[in-house]
């Protein structure tokens, strides 16, 4: 009777109850949105990142990640190729490419820019990442001819590049001399990260051979089958590896998509405690609010013998029932608007630079998060109970004797 | 001989300020099983300071209480409100039912606090709102209800934790006369045929007529035991 009494005293107080219901019921709702939009924003990067670019692990020489210089290969041709079958043998892998990976200079006519060059192998290229599919002028080795180079839109600005304009490149060979040799743009690419199209440019690693003298592999790119534990994959990866080799997932390789994970969990963790505290108060007013109204109805109860446990488990069952009607009306509400919103996505378009920057699509597609949902219904519940603290408090303290007089 | 229910002992409560008040001085009395009992005296002469003593709802500054052989004055706050949950029925001038619940479950809740099975506390309410002349009235809710009416389900509460006895504060005083008539009737014939005791602060004549004793009280002193 107990939870009778406490769910018809919510509705003793109708607009009251339904203000706080609804502040409880908004707070969740804007919550779950908020978590949708920054896990579909972050996301996104994130898939974007590996799939245009980083793959899920990469696999280089030791030495390669304190200084990238030529010499620095995985191994030899042969010795490569057996490496890959075996990385491939893999249950998690669903692929890999090879890449020549330099650091250089570019030199047009008008300026010059310190660049990454990377030798690929265009036809594995293509399955494994998704450049091709970002190119805004020319093609990705789609078309035959020699010393091509794709270069990103931005870099290609700064440098007052066109398509078929020509650049001359300056890098190390493999015994770590400097030689040069001049390409010609026959694409240019746009990434949704504008900092790595800025600094990356894409040449066959044919070219870059007969410079070179031999292919030399420096990065053996890894796809995985699925974007989940990739540090435990990126773990079983290096242990099925021969010594001398180092992976790295992209977490290691892209440090700040990583970064930017772990600052979206703190602040989607402080968004919602924002909220939650907002609710506290307003939960904590209410309840105030109905403990003052209902003195004489609290004295008159302490007096005929309910025992303070009682009394308290009362206030508490009454607030946590605010919490058990706003939680679900919030979470079908906030589960609706993403699930809406991740059909049509939120427009940001007039953000589209910025957001370029950050690697994001101008258009951003909300994702759900279960996980999320019970973290929130755990909130809502702890926020409930807390706020059942000073209220039964309060009505505890009352005397019941002036309680009964109304005083 | 009837046994004692109520046996009070040198009990004087003083209000402590820049001038002590002494609310009630050294008032010794004994209430025994069936009795009537009317406090009567004018405001301020501490018959309600009196009633709340006897009901465990405030502490003497000395003396002792007993209730059925016992010495509330000794019980520690937890013990004193179980005490009062099992021992005491309280009836007070503003009805002080609770809104939200039908006048059964009103009657009822008592016994809930009790940990009675449901069985026995619908029964045993249902009888109670019969004896008060309530059948049919069983699912109203107090706002539903005339004023003596509401007061009659505030009686059947007080009787619902089969108390030794019944305190009640004023219970007529927001009562027209044919409330207040319906109501001593009822209380009297429980009285009467249940050996219920009762015991009223009160200043209502309509209640003094009715009551087979009554204590005088002056300036928190006994002035006259009739």
């Amino acid at each position: 009777m107990i939870f009778k009494v406490a769910w018809r005293n919510i509705w003793r107080a109708k607009v009251r109850s339904f203000i706080v219901i609804g502040s409880i019921a908004v707070g969740i709702w804007a919550g779950l949105l908020i978590i949708g939009f920054s896990f579909g924003m972050n996301n996104e990067r994130t898939a974007s990142a590996i799939g245009t670019t980083t793959g899920h692990a990469q696999i280089h020489h030791e030495d390669f990640d304190a200084e990238p210089l030529s010499t620095a290969v995985v191994a030899d041709s042969s010795t490569v190729v057996a490496l890959r079958k075996t990385v491939e043998a893999l249950p998690f892998v669903s692929g890999t490419a090879q890449r020549t990976v330099l650091g250089g200079m570019i030199n047009s006519t008008k300026s010059a820019r310190a660049v990454r060059i990377m030798g690929i192998w265009p036809e594995e290229e293509r399955v494994q990442t998704t450049l091709a599919d970002y190119m805004v002028e020319g093609d990705f080795f789609e078309a035959a001819g020699r010393n091509r180079l794709v270069i990103g839109e931005k870099l290609a600005k700064r440098l007052g590049l066109k398509l078929r304009s020509k650049v001359v490149l300056t890098f190390q060979d493999s015994e770590g001399n400097l030689s040069r040799a001049s390409f010609r743009i026959s694409g240019i690419y746009k990434t949704l990260n504008a900092t790595w199209d800025e600094f990356h440019l894409y040449v066959h690693h044919q070219d870059l051979e007969k410079t070179l003298g031999a292919p030399l592999v420096h990065e053996v790119l890894v796809r995985f089958e699925e974007t989940v534990d990739t540090e435990e994959k990126a773990g079983a990866l290096a242990a099925a590896i021969p010594a001398g080799l180092a992976v790295k997932s992209w977490k290691q390789v892209r440090p700040e998509l990583g970064f930017a994970d772990d600052m979206m969990a703190i602040m989607l963790v402080l968004v919602l405690g924002i909220i939650m505290m907002a609710l506290l108060f307003g939960i904590i007013n209410n309840m105030l609010m109905a403990i003052l109204e209902r003195r004489r109805e609290l004295g008159m109860l302490m007096a005929v013998g309910m025992n303070k446990r009682k009394l308290f488990l009362m206030i508490l069952v009454e607030t946590l029932m605010l919490g058990f009607v706003g939680g679900p009306i919030g979470i079908f509400l906030g589960d609706l608007s993403t699930r809406a919103m991740m059909r049509i996505g939120i427009d940001l378009s007039s953000k589209q630079d910025g957001l370029a920057e950050l690697g994001v699509q101008s258009i951003i597609y909300p994702e759900i998060v279960p996980s999320y949902y019970l973290i929130i219904a755990v909130m809502v519940i702890t926020t409930a109970l807390i706020a059942s603290i000073l209220p039964a408090i309060k009505a505890l303290k009352l005397n019941p004797v002036e309680a009964i007089r109304g005083h | 001989m009837s046994k004692p229910v109520i046996e009070v002992k040198n009990l004087e409560k003083v209000y402590k300020g820049a001038v002590p008040v002494h609310a009630v001085n050294g008032i010794s009395l004994t209430i025994t099983q069936g009795e009537f009992t009317a406090l009567k005296g004018p405001s301020g002469c501490g018959k309600t300071t009196l009633l709340n003593m006897l009901g465990g709802l405030d502490q003497p500054t000395s003396g002792s209480i007993a209730i059925g052989g016992v010495d509330i004055t000794t019980l520690s706050e937890n013990a004193l409100i179980d005490f009062r949950l099992r021992n005491i029925g309280f009836v007070f001038q503003a009805y002080n039912l609770i809104p939200v619940l039908s006048a059964k479950e009103n009657v009822s809740f008592i016994m809930l606090l009790q940990d009675r099975p449901k069985e026995e506390r619908e029964a045993r309410a249902q009888q109670l709102l019969e004896a008060v002349g309530l059948k049919g009235k069983e699912d109203k809710r107090p706002g539903q209800l005339s004023g003596g009416q509401q007061q009659r389900v505030a009686v059947a509460r007080a009787l619902a934790s089969k108390p030794q006895f019944v305190l009640a504060d004023e219970p007529t005083a927001n009562l027209d006369s044919q409330s207040t008539a319906n109501l001593l009737d009822i209380m009297e014939q429980l009285n009467k045929e249940e050996g219920m005791t009762f015991v009223f602060a009160t200043h209502d004549d309509r209640v003094l007529k009715k009551a087979r004793r009554i204590i005088s009280i002056e300036d928190g002193k006994v002035l006259s035991d009739d």
